[in-house]
């Protein structure tokens, strides 16, 4: 059995004795481990080597190591470079909106339907369930619904003089658009439920106090509210930043990255590259560059936020 | 004092007005978030005339309840069902069981380098599969897993959320309960599975859930995996629909819409039935 190391009390060097140690309980957690070990450690790794061969999709001969090579493809070629940036441009776009539609609609909801009786439980409910539904689902309902011709979004805008059918899904700008229209509906109800939980658990004395010292609504939004709901806004934040970055299957059902690459996201960009492309290693440097992505604006955004984030004592 | 009593009841009335404004706006809100599913129920049940018109048809006078039958004759859709089902189970047996070992072992247990482990299973949360899904899908195809249940279910057969969520509910548990049962001669698989999993009942149920709806929903990974029509889980599968009608493909709207009708009464069915379990799980994420 390993050594515990001496641990330091009060200033006095003390050895703390190893508590009972249960191979039973670590043979109870080795299955889980070993497995997420496999299905998620064990690829980054792999793709890190992948990125400094030659693979190919289609290859019959084993890869070859390339060294350096696809990595200044990925930084220096003038195709990578276009395709980068544009999924970056696209992702990003995407992510920023609906970060603002899921948190900001979703925060507006809470306080609408923070009010605790049947009717609203019910209609609470209603807007929640579309995140259970499959997106490709979904996505479906969309195209139909946004349909040039038949769609009953275009209809309805005939009601009000829009004749001129808009081509929702073909459109440069409108693409994202509607995309936007599909997944904001979807998550809008997650962001309100959870939004509405905090709502409940700040106390009632705050607005109270405050009103009593003349308060307004809007102050006692600005200046109760919103910081003890930061918390929680840090969470929401963090989870559907990395929802939005990992964005796939909307995209895939709606517009499949068109028009023009205008919706062609980053996790379309690495697929493409390693499926239709069949370039496993450029796939595999693009991936990496998307992980290296996630995981630093999401390391950064704690660091920041944390200091400015306000917990309830 | 009639003065009075005015002043008394004014307040009160701007209350009541409030609320029926808040009223009337919350039922917009609904009627736009339910419109979506709404129409897909619509349509399905429309004639191919209805779904071409010009003219607007909110509600088919005749449903057209024939169309539901559309799916199963173009394409196989009761096996994308049975396969779909099948590896949701897989998923959700294998989650659930592994997560509940793994948190008991991460909350209860006594072992050196629990830290450590712990710390490698939030870690993998941190890595989706849309950045691992190059070297398991050459994994995959080298061990002849593709097209298969198996190849499926592996990349999802274990979850850190699951891990993580468990394990939280499992750390509120009292260990004299683990203690008492361990006097009366209960191992340790009996006192998790007839202690802790009853104690913590409700997390359980919520995790179930939310590893169900993962299965059932899941889309990127079975596309990668699936490239054969009978092994096709219901997401992609109903995909297939889009293109089935030629090359005129917004002309049998009516019969693609019975077809995603059918492939989401299960999470409709289960939404009813545990809706308050999984509203009260997502709170329940969000405060840990």
């Amino acid at each position: 059995m390993k050594k515990t190391k001496p641990m330091v009390i009060n200033g006095r060097q003390v050895n703390i004795r190893p508590e009972k140690y249960f191979w039973s309980d670590f043979f109870l957690v080795l299955p889980a481990v070993l497995l997420l070990l496999l299905v998620t450690y064990y690829p980054v790794a792999e793709l890190i080597r992948i990125s400094f061969t030659d693979w190919r999709l289609t290859m019959t001969t084993a890869p070859e190591y390339v060294g350096w090579k696809n990595w200044t493809w990925l930084f220096t070629a003038k195709t990578s470079l276009r395709y980068l940036t544009n999924s970056l441009q696209v992702t990003l776009i995407y992510t920023v909106c609906n970060i603002t539609i899921d948190l900001g609609i979703g925060l507006l909801l809470a306080h609408l339907f923070n009010h605790l009786t049947k009717p609203f439980a019910f209609m609470r409910a209603m807007i929640f369930m579309p995140r259970y539904i499959a997106m490709s689902s979904c996505g479906i309902i969309f195209l139909w619904m946004l349909n040039t011709d038949y769609g009953v979004i275009n209809k309805m805008l005939e009601w009000v003089g829009v004749t001129n059918h808009i081509n929702w899904l073909g459109d440069d700008n409108l693409a994202m658009v509607s995309i936007l229209m599909l997944t904001g509906w979807h998550g809008v109800g997650y962001c309100m439920m959870i939004y509405l939980s905090a709502l409940l658990g700040i106390s009632s004395d705050y607005y109270e106090a405050s009103s009593l010292d003349g308060a307004t609504g809007l102050q006692q939004f600005r200046y109760i509210t919103l910081p003890l709901l930061s918390p929680t806004t840090l969470f929401l934040f963090i989870t559907t930043f990395i929802s939005s970055m990992k964005v796939y299957q909307s995209v895939d059902v709606m517009t499949s990255g068109g028009p023009r690459n205008k919706t062609a996201v980053m996790v379309y960009y690495i697929y493409d590259l390693a499926f239709n492309d069949n370039r496993i290693d450029r796939s595999a440097v693009t991936a990496l560059l998307f992980f290296a992505i996630l995981l630093i604006v999401t390391a950064s955004t704690m660091r920041v936020t944390n200091k400015n984030v306000h917990y309830e004592a | 004092m009639t003065n009075n009593m005015t002043a008394v009841r004014s307040p009160h009335r701007r209350i009541k007005s409030g609320l029926i404004v808040r009223y009337i706006l919350a039922v917009i809100i609904t009627i736009i978030m339910v419109f979506p599913l709404f129409w897909m129920l619509s349509t399905s049940l429309k004639t191919e005339q209805q779904v071409m018109s010009s003219r607007l048809v909110f509600w088919p006078t005749a449903p057209q309840w024939v169309n539901f039958s559309y799916p199963f004759q173009k394409v196989p859709f009761l096996r994308y069902m049975l396969n779909t089902a099948l590896i949701t189970i897989m998923q959700m047996t294998s989650e659930l069981l592994l997560g509940i070992l793994a948190a008991y072992g991460f909350s209860k247990g006594k072992f050196h380098g629990k830290h450590f482990l712990f710390i490698v299973v939030l870690g993998a949360m941190m890595i989706p599969i849309q950045v691992t899904f190059i070297p398991l899908y050459i994994v995959i195809a080298r061990i002849g897993w593709m097209n298969t249940y198996l190849g499926v279910w592996i990349a999802g057969c274990v979850s850190s959320y699951t891990i993580f969520l468990l394990r939280q509910s499992f750390m509120t548990v009292d260990d004299s309960y683990i203690e008492a049962a361990r006097v009366d001669g209960m191992g340790k698989l009996g006192s998790i599975f007839r202690i802790m999993v009853p104690m913590c009942k409700p997390t359980v149920i919520t995790v179930a859930l939310t590893t169900f709806m993962g299965g059932w929903n899941n889309y990127f990974w079975p596309k990668i995996i699936i490239k054969v029509q009978d092994m096709y889980v219901l997401t992609v599968g109903v995909q297939r629909l889009k293109t089935s009608y030629g090359n005129d493909a917004t002309a049998n709207y009516h019969q693609i819409m019975a077809g995603v009708l059918l492939s989401v009464i299960p999470v409709f069915i289960v939404f009813a039935i545990f809706q308050r379990h999984m509203l009260s799980g997502f709170t329940k994420a969000a405060m840990k």
